[in-house]
This record gives C-alpha cells, sequence and structure tokens, in this order.
C-alpha cells in the first residue's frame, strides 16, 4: 500500500489526454484506480480501523496504520485495483458512512 | 475515553453472540433517532443534512460525469442497505428487559444506524476536530443534541470494541 506521495493531486486538474490514432477506439488503457479515505471529524478513529478490517479484511496492525495515515496525512490510499474494484470498494465504505473517493493512480 | 456511566459496558460479547446493556428508555430514544434517520432516507434526495450520507465518489474535477452516473446507480442502493439494517436493529431494541441478546448481524445493523445518526447529527451541529462536550455550556442551544452525539458515539465505540474482542467471527 503505497502512502500518499504527491499532496497535490486532491486539487490538480486530471489530464485525460487519450491520442493514440494507432487504436481503433480511443480507450483508456487499464489505468489503476486508487481509492483514498479522507480525514472527517465525524467518525470515531476505532470505527474507521474497524471498518478498514471489515471491508479489506487487513490485520489490526495494518488497518491502524492506515487510520493514523488519514487522521494525520488527512487521507491515504486503502486499497486498488480496476475501475469496477474501485467503485465497489468506494460503495462499501460509504455504506459504512466513510468519506471515500477514487481517482486514477498517478492523476 | 474513560467514561463510568454504569458499571456494564453497553454492549459486550458473551459466548454465543453479543449483549446489549441498555436501559429501555436509552433503547426507546436509540429507536426514536433511526426512526428520524429513516424518514430523512425517505424523504428528498437534496436534504444537506444527509450530505455525509451520500459523499462523492470521483472527486476530480475532470470526472463530474462519473460521479453523477454513481450517484444516479448507487445511491438507491445505498438507501436500501441502510433501511435494511434500521429494519434489522429496530426490532431487537423494541423487545423488553434491560439488556437484549445480539447475533454478529443485527449487531452489525445496529452499528451500520448508529453511525448513520452520528454523520446526520454531527453534521447538523457542524461538529469539527476539536470538538469536545465540556465546552459546550448548559444554555447551549443545542446542549441536548451535544449529548445525544456524545452518548450515541459511547455506544459506538464499545459496539467496535466488543467486535475487535478475540473470538469474533468478522
Amino acid at each position: 500500500m503505497n502512502a500518499i506521495t504527491n499532496r497535490n493531486m486532491a486539487t490538480a486538474p486530471a489530464p485525460i489526454v487519450v491520442d493514440r490514432p494507432d487504436q481503433d477506439e480511443t480507450v483508456l488503457p487499464d489505468t489503476p484506480w486508487i481509492v483514498l479515505v479522507w480525514n472527517d471529524p465525524i467518525n470515531l478513529m476505532s470505527y474507521v480501523t474497524w471498518v478498514f478490517q471489515k471491508v479489506f479484511g487487513y490485520s489490526l496492525e495494518k488497518a491502524t496504520e492506515l487510520m493514523l495515515d488519514v487522521h494525520q496525512k488527512g487521507r491515504a490510499v486503502v486499497s486498488n485495483g480496476t475501475r469496477e474494484k474501485a467503485e465497489l470498494d468506494v460503495f462499501r465504505l460509504h455504506e459504512h458512512g466513510l468519506w471515500a473517493t477514487m481517482q486514477r493512480d498517478g492523476s | 475515553m474513560a467514561r463510568t456511566r454504569k458499571p456494564a459496558p453497553p454492549v459486550e460479547r458473551t459466548g454465543t453472540g453479543f449483549r446489549l446493556n441498555l436501559q429501555e428508555e436509552e433503547r426507546d430514544l436509540i429507536r426514536r433517532l433511526m426512526a428520524e434517520l429513516r424518514t430523512l432516507l425517505l424523504g428528498p434526495n437534496d436534504d444537506d443534512r444527509m450530505r455525509r450520507l451520500f459523499p462523492t465518489a470521483y472527486h476530480q474535477q475532470g470526472d463530474r460525469e462519473m460521479d453523477d452516473e454513481y450517484q444516479r446507480l448507487m445511491r438507491e442502493d445505498l438507501v436500501a442497505s441502510r433501511l435494511v439494517g434500521l429494519g434489522v436493529i429496530d426490532e431487537c431494541l423494541g423487545a423488553g428487559k434491560n439488556s437484549v441478546a445480539l447475533t454478529e448481524a443485527q449487531l452489525l445493523a445496529f452499528v451500520q444506524a448508529l453511525n448513520g445518526v452520528r454523520l446526520v447529527l454531527g453534521t447538523m451541529l457542524d461538529v469539527s476536530e476539536e470538538h469536545d462536550l465540556d465546552e459546550i455550556d448548559d444554555d447551549h442551544p443545542l446542549v441536548g443534541e451535544y449529548h445525544l452525539y456524545a452518548f450515541l458515539s459511547w455506544v459506538l465505540d464499545w459496539c467496535i470494541r466488543a467486535l475487535q474482542t478475540p473470538g469474533s467471527v468478522a
């Protein structure tokens, strides 16, 4: 799990440049997506840790580390994968009331 | 964090599941709040008190269309998920006596519902990271809501402790 390396990525515009005339369709390749959880003042730290364990099957140690990242750095990458997987992860986090978003990796 | 409201924790693990040690009036209070959440969920979509229940999924500028699609497709599922949970737990809380036996599935529904109410209440109170109940004056117009919020946080925290106690199947 990567920690956040680019602290400006939330505000940076998303460059979606697809210019590959050698392909029939302008489809983005299988760009990996990342799921972020953002710090918020309502969800309890214990609750956030537990949700990471429950939704992703992470160990208590890993879940606690991610929760502290969210709390101290403002956000953390909690999972990654295809767009479909990321969207499902976001949905499950939303079901639990966490403030989760997704974006293309590296954008 | 350690508060000594009563000797038994509000929620604890038992040999066969979990036990909710809340007085009838406390459970009634929680049920009323959950009924209000249900009303809110069934009401208009644009109620600002619910914004934390339906966060943005695609947050980047160019992804607006994808987020609109996500909201269109998933919002109904999110509402349904919450309504199912509220239905499960309302039945359990209605059963009399001073303690209520819960299965893990019922406790999970309780946790989801409790946090749903906290998200709405916390949004209405606009709580901040530094929120401290002790700093709310007794004559603050929303002092009751602040105490309610603290009470729900306390119960939820104990639910999580119980779920994380060894023996958990989750």
